[in-house]
């Protein structure tokens, strides 16, 4: 599956975590259409930035959840793709059957879980 | 039909039988009552059964009182165990024990007149319960019934206490609506002190009705199978006056059955878990913030050493930038372990960074303020990169440039940190777009919401951090 130019929302707390999903997913030739650090700033994004084709979504943002954002992509059909520390475990009953990545996640974890995902939802 | 003689049948009755007024003077005694008592009946008639046999003990007490509860109440009485001595004929005093029942006699206009009294010599019993090396089997059957019922009225009252004062809760519902007769101490605590005997649950406890336990109280009562739940959730108010709260039970409704096997009522009892289950859950989410932390700081130090090790040709330079890294990261998380993840001054951010140079290239100052756990984290990544940038492209490059790093807090409650580099080397196009400068934008604009202004100025860099009040100085979300 080729990824060229395909975009993806990323919403990620930590500076340097996210930092290094970019450039994971730009090795991976993606797009990184929107990324949010903060959850008003991710609710925004999730519901203004057009076109994205799937979001990787850190679970804790300081202290505050990511569900308010996932709820708006899943409305608008956007794939998700979890990111947490807490594994499966961390993810609520209503969102557990979601795909997820642990952190810390390699390369070809990013880029297996997204064709997982994207495969999946064709 | 012949016509029994009632008065012959009581002579003639085998165990001993009497009978008082109200005066508790002897009316009536049969042989086997005068044989018992070693005194015939012409002796006793018209006599007060106390003044004759004086009993200021315990034994006496009872009899009188169980003499008065049947003359009050014209129920029967019954004395399951009683030590009562008894002088004999020749003189000796014998030490007796005896189960006795008083039976109400009414005159025709229904009240009590007279008590009848019918005893059992029950001292064979005791004496053989002393000698324990008889079996159990030797006592006739009747002697065991009476044994049982001893038992069982010595010990109601024991129960009683015990069941009151036990750490389990226990009450006792009566009825298809399931009023309170009896709640333990620990019962009333838990319904917050409550005084609920006489009332219904429903009304004595008016929270519960809509979580479903009446509805399971009218099962057990009606089906007569016992209930038990373990942690189940129970919203109750259990300080008088206060909203309901969450306390976790493990609880079992069983029937209460009569002689007949009737239902007649619901025993309730539990253990009150709420304490245990809350520590539980605090374990559960320590343990689950601890790993998260752990996880998450694993993914940063991932991420220092790929962009440490990206698109370099120098590894031994590349060893030393990602040692200090990741050694600036840890210090930043021992100040915050000793201050139990909480908060860490400024000062002592900045005083790591830069208590290597000499005052003559370094100045560096600004009021006590406290940052929370996320932006020290933060801050001391920023300032790290700051200060290595400055040491080897910057101002600090140079034995003649110098650096002053100033903060304070805004009249908006922002923090201001202002980097001032001077007589340094001219800033390089890498110094401008390197890791360095790009953690810098992410962490102050992105994580910590902040504004940053970089002026790569002829003589070195000028950079001015903001950072709101509500990222450094609100407390993350605590478990607990």
């Amino acid at each position: 599956m080729t990824s060229a130019g395909r975009r993806v929302f990323v919403v990620e707390d930590e500076a340097l975590v996210l930092i290094n999903l970019e450039d994971i997913l730009e090795q991976l030739g993606w797009n990184v259409a929107a990324q949010a650090m903060r959850l008003s700033e991710a609710e925004q994004l999730a519901t203004s930035v057009e076109a994205i084709d799937v979001a990787i979504l850190d679970v804790n943002l300081g202290g505050a959840r990511v569900f308010p954002v996932a709820q708006i992509l899943r409305e608008r059909g956007v794939p998700i793709l979890f990111a947490t520390g807490y594994g499966r475990d961390g993810l609520p009953p209503e969102w557990d059957d979601h795909a997820v990545i642990v952190k810390p996640y390699s390369q070809t974890e990013v880029e297996q879980a997204l064709d997982r995902l994207l495969g999946a939802s064709v | 039909m012949t016509e029994l003689d009632f008065a012959r049948i009581f002579q003639a009755l085998p165990s001993p039988f009497m009978i008082l007024d109200r005066e508790l003077c002897y009316v009536a005694a049969n042989p086997a009552y005068e044989a018992v008592v070693g005194t015939p009946f012409a002796q006793l008639q018209g006599q007060n059964l106390f003044s004759l046999f004086p009993n200021e003990g315990e034994a006496g007490v009872r009899l009188r009182q169980s003499f008065e509860r049947v003359l009050a109440t014209g129920e029967p009485d019954t004395l399951a165990y009683i030590n009562y001595p008894i002088t004999e004929a020749d003189g000796t005093v014998t030490n007796r024990y005896w189960t006795a029942v008083h039976v109400p006699l009414t005159g025709p206009d229904g009240t009590v007149q007279h008590v009848m009294q019918n005893t059992v010599d029950v001292t064979e019993l005791v004496r053989m319960r002393e000698a324990t090396t008889l079996p159990y089997g030797s006592i006739s059957a009747a002697t065991r019934l009476i044994e049982r019922t001893r038992e069982t009225e010595a010990s109601s009252a024991e129960f009683r206490r015990l069941f009151q004062q036990a750490p389990a809760f226990v009450a006792v519902l009566s009825g298809p609506n399931h009023v309170f007769t009896f709640t333990s101490d620990s019962y009333t605590k838990l319904i917050g002190g409550r005084d609920v005997i006489g009332q219904t649950v429903a009304q004595a406890l008016p929270e519960v009705i809509d979580q479903g336990f009446i509805e399971v109280l009218d099962k057990v009562y009606r089906e007569g199978h016992v209930h038990a739940a373990e942690g189940a959730r129970v919203m109750l108010e259990n300080e008088p006056g206060r909203p309901a709260e969450e306390t976790f039970l493990d609880f079992s409704y069983n029937p209460i059955r009569d002689g007949a096997g009737n239902i007649t009522g619901v025993f309730v009892q539990g253990m009150d878990r709420t304490e245990s289950v809350r520590a539980v859950r605090r374990q559960r989410l320590m343990i689950d913030e601890l790993n998260h932390r752990v996880k998450n700081t694993l993914a940063t130090v991932q991420s220092i050493a790929s962009q440490t090790l990206r698109n370099t040709s120098d590894f031994a330079q590349a060893r030393r930038a990602l040692e200090a890294r990741i050694m600036a990261l840890s210090n930043a998380h021992t100040m915050l372990s000793d201050r139990h993840w909480r908060d860490a001054e400024v000062g002592n951010l900045v005083h790591q960074e830069l208590s290597a140079f000499g005052d003559e290239q370094v100045d560096y100052g600004g009021p006590t303020l406290m940052v929370n756990a996320k932006t020290t984290v933060a801050l001391a990544l920023v300032l790290h990169e700051m200060a290595a940038n400055a040491a080897r492209h910057g101002a600090l490059s140079v034995p003649e440039g110098n650096l002053s790093v100033k903060w304070r807090r805004d009249g908006e409650g922002q923090l201001v940190v202002d980097w001032v580099e001077r007589n340094g080397p001219t800033p390089t196009e890498p110094v401008r777009q390197g890791f360095g400068a790009r953690l810098l934008r992410m962490v102050v604009t992105g994580e910590l919401g902040g504004g940053l202004d970089l002026n790569y100025d002829q003589d070195g860099l000028r950079a001015q951090v903001l950072i709101p009040a509500a990222a450094y100085a609100e407390q993350e979300a605590r478990f607990d």
